[in-house]
């Protein structure tokens, strides 16, 4: 379960988040919306860990991301598959190298790696492509192998940030399919979004962040 | 899917997965540099260069002072007598000499017997020949007690100066001393040209890798973002300052070889105009082994110190 308890961040005299109090349940799927500049990217880096809070504490399965530092940061990220709106593939790798980065990084044997990223293509449509240059890809293939890449360790959580801001609405359909996919076998997913067409068909609870501030939360 | 890793990786072991992805980092830095041959051999000569010259200095040094270790340095005073000194009075001083406590031996060198000689030796016969009188002067080869320091030697040379019929007196192992000085700067000044061209070549090897590493800033920033430790982001940059510096190392390893080679045949010419029995060293399997070592681990140095401090920077401006 992730819970944010009372949790700011202040840039100079500017407050990015305020005093925000927030759930998610294992296993949920949330969509997190708002302006640009709500503080959408700003929670999902402070759940990340790639900042921290300037007041209050972000728990994670109970314990206090505060008590989360050196090396014990890097074995924390990995609880999380990230996806993000720009890809963030690696162009001198092919689909499978980038898909299998993170049980590189785990420490997977290669037989086990091998067979999780087939296992992973194969989930987001793409297994013909294993060995393909991601230069040749489509948007929409992309944003794909960045999904495969993100759940081939098979994380407890999914956080994704604007991942259909660059596809179109057929593409952005399909990849909450997948979203949806991983959460009904038990991930946890969390999509920061304000692509309206998703918003509109989503099935799940709804955040609404205004001037770091959770405003509203709609269940569907 | 939703199992923690930790539990899915169990039968791996984590020693089986640390060398997996050091083989992996260094197997795909070694790719690196095999899709990029210019750099790659332009940077491996340099490195060879600032490996290479200050070795070959050094093999030279090396040659010398085997010569200089090789000369008869018996301390030894050659004393000439004034032009006009007649035998006897040669005679008398030799005599003189040799009961000084401090003196083993002293050997009177006739100079009519060394204008003989040397006319044996020069043939020129004829324009010594055309000489009003022998122009070489009587001489005492003076050969001191083993003991003698350099001050007593000089001191000995200056009391013996001091008898009536001497002209000149001649410390004969100066020249020695003087090519141990000079071998002894030589190796002082090889040590600093060498000190300065590896930090040279760590320079290069750094401002090599810091753009490696610009290169492949996504890389990092997405290792980061996906739970890569710094030292996961580092390998890379490590296993590529390693091949840099050992394929450098390689190369000054070949130049020293080409080097020795082609400087063998004038050398030994050398020697034996000098009449030393001595040949040029060769460079055995501890030149290529050391250079290639140093080379490696010169090449790790510096991927450390770059990759340390830009991997860093790239981290917390990810971070930030």
């Amino acid at each position: 379960m992730i819970e944010f308890d009372r949790v700011s961040r202040r840039f100079g005299q500017q407050d990015a988040l305020r005093n925000l109090n927030l759930q998610i349940d294992d296993g949920e799927m949330a969509l997190l919306t708002g302006h640009s500049g709500a503080g959408k990217s700003t929670l999902l880096r402070l759940l990340l860990l790639l900042d921290r809070p300037t007041g209050g504490q972000i728990l994670v399965d109970g314990q206090s991301t505060k008590q989360i530092q050196g090396n014990a940061v890097g074995h924390y990220r990995r609880r999380f598959g990230v996806v993000f709106q720009e890809h963030r593939l690696l162009f001198d790798r092919n689909v499978r190298d980038n898909i299998a980065l993170p049980l590189e990084i785990a420490g997977f044997s290669p037989h086990d790696a091998n067979r999780r990223v087939r296992a992973a293509l194969d989930k987001v449509g793409l297994l013909a492509k294993e060995r393909a240059d991601p230069n040749g890809l489509s948007g929409g293939e992309q944003q794909r192998v960045a999904i495969a890449r993100a759940v081939v360790a098979r994380p407890e959580f999914l956080i994704a940030d604007e991942p259909t801001g660059n596809l179109d609405p057929a593409l952005s359909a399909e990849i909450m399919t997948l979203f949806e996919a991983f959460n009904q076998v038990g991930v946890t997913v969390l999509v920061a979004t304000h692509d309206l067409s998703l918003i509109a068909r989503s099935r799940h609870r709804l955040m609404t962040l205004a001037a770091g501030q959770l405003m509203q939360t709609e269940v569907a | 899917m939703t199992q923690p890793l930790k539990r899915e990786q169990g039968h791996w072991g984590a020693w089986a997965a640390w060398r997996a992805q050091h083989r992996a980092a260094a197997s795909n830095s070694w790719q690196k540099l095999a899709v990029q041959p210019v750099v790659t051999s332009v940077t491996w000569l340099v490195i060879a260069i600032s490996l290479a010259l200050p070795s070959t200095l050094l093999l030279t040094l090396d040659n010398l002072s085997a010569v200089a270790g090789g000369v008869d340095r018996s301390p030894q005073l050659s004393v000439l007598l004034t032009g006009d000194s007649e035998l006897p009075v040669a005679e008398q001083l030799q005599r003189t000499l040799k009961s000084w406590p401090e003196i083993d031996d002293v050997v009177l060198l006739d100079r009519e017997l060394a204008l003989s000689q040397f006319i044996q030796q020069t043939e020129l016969a004829t324009v010594v020949g055309s000489l009003a009188r022998n122009p070489l002067p009587h001489t005492l080869i003076v050969m001191p007690g083993p003991a003698l320091s350099a001050a007593a030697m000089t001191e000995l040379g200056q009391r013996v100066q001091t008898l009536s019929g001497v002209d000149r007196v001649i410390v004969d192992t100066r020249w020695v001393a003087r090519l141990e000085t000079a071998l002894q700067a030589g190796w002082r000044w090889v040590l600093g040209l060498g000190a300065v061209m590896l930090m040279g070549a760590v320079l290069l090897l750094g401002n090599t890798l810091r753009l490696a590493i610009e290169a492949r800033k996504d890389e990092i920033l997405v290792v980061h973002l996906i739970g890569g430790s710094p030292a996961f982001a580092r390998r890379p940059f490590l296993y590529l300052g390693l091949w840099y510096g050992v394929g450098g190392g390689m190369v000054a390893a070949l130049l020293l070889m080409v080097m020795t080679w082609w400087m063998t045949g004038p050398v030994n010419t050398l020697f034996l105009l000098y009449e030393s029995p001595q040949t040029m060293r060769v460079p055995g399997a501890f030149y290529p082994m050391s250079l290639t070592v140093l080379g490696g681990s010169l090449g790790l140095l510096s991927a450390r110190l770059a990759a340390g401090r830009y991997v860093r920077q790239l981290v917390s401006l990810a971070s930030s």
